[in-house]
């Protein structure tokens, strides 16, 4: 095949950006609808119009996301074919039931978001309302079935590879596969605590200018708790994961740790300079057995490390450790940011100071960060496998030359949405901070 | 269950043409007015298509779901050889519907909306004539599937199959399809005293549509395009088509009389009847390559995954269809109801 391996470099970029963008995209449209339905709900309760102003600008945010979301998302359900097909022609049907079940999801989402959108005053009040949940709750459903599609390609099972060929499908047993729930959990509390915090962040700069406060301070509230809520409860999640992973790709934690040697008792590393070619890591801090201890539970247990691995079976260091040290520290961050949270609400008086707000601020890109990170520790910790131990990435890509382009051309669409995006948005909260009451 | 599996496939793609196809039309016929009618139009589709826009676009989804679940030979056959066709059309769907809720969306209508309109028109042609011209590589006869890729040239491989004249026909004619459904479909939803501006461009569409038809299926004929000639021959396509044709005078006359009932069902009727001649010409064999005809039932996934893809089809077809049908009629998009 010709230019072979150009083009594997430029479909693994095009499928990382579109991705990137589809995340941040979709864990907006799918975790925003939340906040606006306890907004809502707050105005029936109460009828302070403040929350139904707070509602429409939030369903505005909604159906701009939701869309920008659904056509990323319909581009990426074709881009799985165009970029790899070799892996959807096998693929495809092992793992179509997530990804039919999703179309069904996210069907009812649309619908339920028509309903939602323009149900204003012509819908009876509670079933109105009601549909927003529903938007909500399949977004969430859209979600965990999509990220299990993923689990599969990091635990592929519900199938029998022989001589290249992959027999007795189980459709059932593929989409529970074993990576399925640690993998949907730790995404989904991810999506909420960077959605919670990156919305609350843009209303907390909102008080620090001094703007339309007390609908800011309500809007800011609502947001945080769900980021906090999901924040304080991910570390569970990410111990369920490393444990996981430690067990099912032992490859991907030992580059997540830059752990080349074989201990027991291994030591985990925090920070550190990754040297691939001497495969050493420099200026790390050591924290003695506690590796072991974090990946199977205890303190002398062997891990194993990369030099124990076939040469071309081995992920790219450098970036899988530092990805995965930005995720853990930011998700830190945050987890304490949240306590911080908390502690507010009896100490009044943190929250009459510029400093609380401008670093709630300062938090709102945080979450989207680590999310990020964590998706570059999962794909890029899996190489060179585009199917964990069954299929390679090189032998997935399409025979088509000049993918440049196309990556190109994506690259382009989606900067132009991005930029597009955020200046509607920012158009939509000047608007809110025109309205009067 | 195959069978079940090919019914929702032929059924997702019916509501694609039906549904999408006048979302696409909408930007076509506003693309084709005159200013003063541009906003009477713009106005009148967001009222029509705001509420169920989105839930009409997701059965493209649907459909590429089950091909590729399903059918993984035809899908891989048509993501590797029409890469490019399928790229530019997913380009517009993704600019369209950006650009149709960047319209309605933004907070402050300033200048920015003659950007959003333009988008808008634009990629409301240019995918149908995508859609139409991928469909017209499929069986043209024209897709080249080689033994040994080494020596094929890009353009025999990537191009050729679909960057030729019948294609494009093909293209221009299911835009012009769409544009007729949306402008059959605003008649009855314009505000009273407008109904003229759809009267006349629904008629100016159905006229395209059957010049460009014929234009097409006498290209085909005379250059030798297998489809064509298969087409003119089969019994099924030719009842369908006379069928269609007779059906054009009791439309006429429903259009010139602004029957909003009769005229959408009359139009629905075209399009069922035109995409069912084109897909029973060759059914099975719904890609035609330049050296055989490939049918749809050849390297099917197996049987564990159609019996689950059937089941999940009909449990999901079983939520979702009524609560379509509720938004749909909430809407007042299914005026039959209300008699």
């Amino acid at each position: 095949m010709y230019f072979a391996m150009e083009n594997l470099d430029a479909a693994r970029l095009q499928m990382a950006i579109t991705l990137i963008f589809h995340i941040v995209f979709a864990c907006i449209g799918m975790v925003m609808p939340f906040f606006m339905v306890v907004s809502h709900r707050k105005w029936l309760n109460t009828r302070n119009p403040i929350y139904k102003t707070l509602t429409k600008s939030w369903q505005k945010g909604v159906a701009i996301f939701f869309v920008t979301g659904a056509v990323s998302g319909t581009a990426l359900s074709f881009e799985l074919g165009l970029l790899w097909p070799e892996f959807m022609k096998h693929a495809g049907p092992i793992i179509g039931m997530p990804f039919s079940l999703e179309g069904a999801a996210f069907f009812v989402e649309a619908i339920a978001l028509g309903f939602y959108l323009y149900g204003w005053d012509k819908l009876p009040e509670k079933f109105h309302w009601f549909t927003g949940v529903i938007v909500g709750v399949s977004g969430v459903a859209s979600g965990i079935l999509v990220v299990a599609a993923n689990g599969w390609m990091n635990a592929p099972s519900g199938f029998d590879y022989i001589n290249g060929e992959f027999l007795n499908i189980d459709p059932v047993k593929a989409l529970f596969n074993p990576a399925w729930f640690t993998q949907a959990l730790h995404m989904t509390l991810a999506a909420f605590t960077a959605t919670g915090f990156a919305v609350a962040g843009i209303h907390a700069y909102q008080i620090v200018k001094k703007r339309n406060i007390t609908l800011h301070k309500k809007a800011f509230k609502i947001a945080i708790t769900f980021g906090a809520i999901a924040a304080i409860l991910q570390p569970i999640s990410g111990d369920i994961s490393a444990k996981d992973i430690a067990e099912r790709q032992p490859a991907k934690l030992a580059a997540m740790e830059a752990h080349y040697e074989t201990k027991k008792g291994a030591p985990l590393y925090i920070g550190g300079i990754v040297n691939e070619e001497k495969r050493e890591v420099r200026y790390k801090i050591e924290i003695p057995k506690a590796l072991s201890f974090l990946a199977f539970g205890d303190f002398n247990a062997e891990v194993k490390g990369l030099n124990d691995f076939p040469k071309d079976e081995q992920p790219k260091v450098a970036m899988v450790h530092y990805a995965f040290q930005t995720m853990v520290g930011i998700g830190t961050l945050l987890l304490l940011s949240g306590i911080l949270f908390f502690i507010s609400l009896k100490k009044k008086k943190w929250s009459n100071t510029k400093t609380y707000w401008l670093f709630f601020t300062l938090l709102a890109p945080m979450g989207f960060i680590a999310l990020e990170a964590g998706w570059i520790v999962t794909e890029v910790g899996r190489q060179p496998w585009i199917i964990h131990q069954v299929m390679r990435t090189k032998d997935a890509v399409t025979p088509m030359p000049g993918i440049k382009y196309s990556l190109y051309l994506y690259v382009l669409v989606y900067l132009t949405l991005t930029v597009a995006v955020s200046w509607l948005m920012m158009r939509q909260i000047k608007a809110l901070n025109e309205t009067e009451y | 269950m195959i069978y079940v599996v090919l019914f929702f496939l032929g059924f997702s793609l019916l509501l694609y043409v039906l549904l999408a196809g006048a979302d696409f039309g909408a930007g076509i016929v506003e693309l084709f007015s005159s200013k003063k009618d541009q906003e009477i139009t713009k106005k009148t589709i967001y009222q029509v298509m705001g509420p169920v826009w989105e839930a009409n676009h997701i059965w493209i989804i649907i459909l590429i779901v089950i091909l590729w679940v399903g059918f993984p030979s035809y899908y891989n056959i048509l993501v590797v050889h029409l890469h490019i066709p399928l790229t530019i059309m997913l380009l517009g769907v993704t600019l369209r519907g950006v650009a149709f809720v960047f319209r309605h969306y933004d907070a402050y209508k300033d200048k920015s909306q003659i950007l959003y309109d333009n988008m808008f028109k634009m990629a409301s042609l240019i995918t149908p004539i995508f859609l139409g011209m991928i469909f017209g590589a499929m069986v043209s006869g024209k897709i080249t599937i080689p033994e040994h890729v080494e020596n094929e040239s890009f353009k025999s491989m990537f191009l050729d199959s679909w960057l030729n004249i019948f294609s494009l026909l093909v293209g221009f004619f299911f835009a012009a399809l769409c544009a007729f459904l949306s402008a059959t479909l605003l008649i009855g939803e314009a505000q009273e005293g407008n109904e003229g501006i759809y009267i006349k461009k629904s008629t100016t569409a159905i006229i395209c549509v059957v010049i460009i038809g014929f234009i097409t299926i006498a290209y085909g004929f005379f250059n030798d395009v297998r489809f064509v000639l298969d087409f003119v021959k089969s019994p099924y396509a030719m009842t369908a088509m006379v069928l269609s044709a007779l059906l054009l005078i009791p439309l006429w006359y429903s259009i010139k009389n602004a029957r909003r009932i009769k005229s959408r069902a009359f139009a629905g009727m075209q399009v069922v009847l035109i995409l069912y001649a084109a897909i029973s010409t060759h059914f099975p064999y719904l890609i035609i390559t330049s050296t055989r005809a490939l049918s749809i039932m050849e390297g099917t996934a197996p049987e564990s995954v159609i019996n689950v893809l059937g089941i999940t089809l009909i449990i999901g077809s079983l939520v979702i269809l009524p609560g379509l049908f509720h938004l749909f009629k909430s809407f007042k998009m299914i005026k039959i109801l209300e008699r």
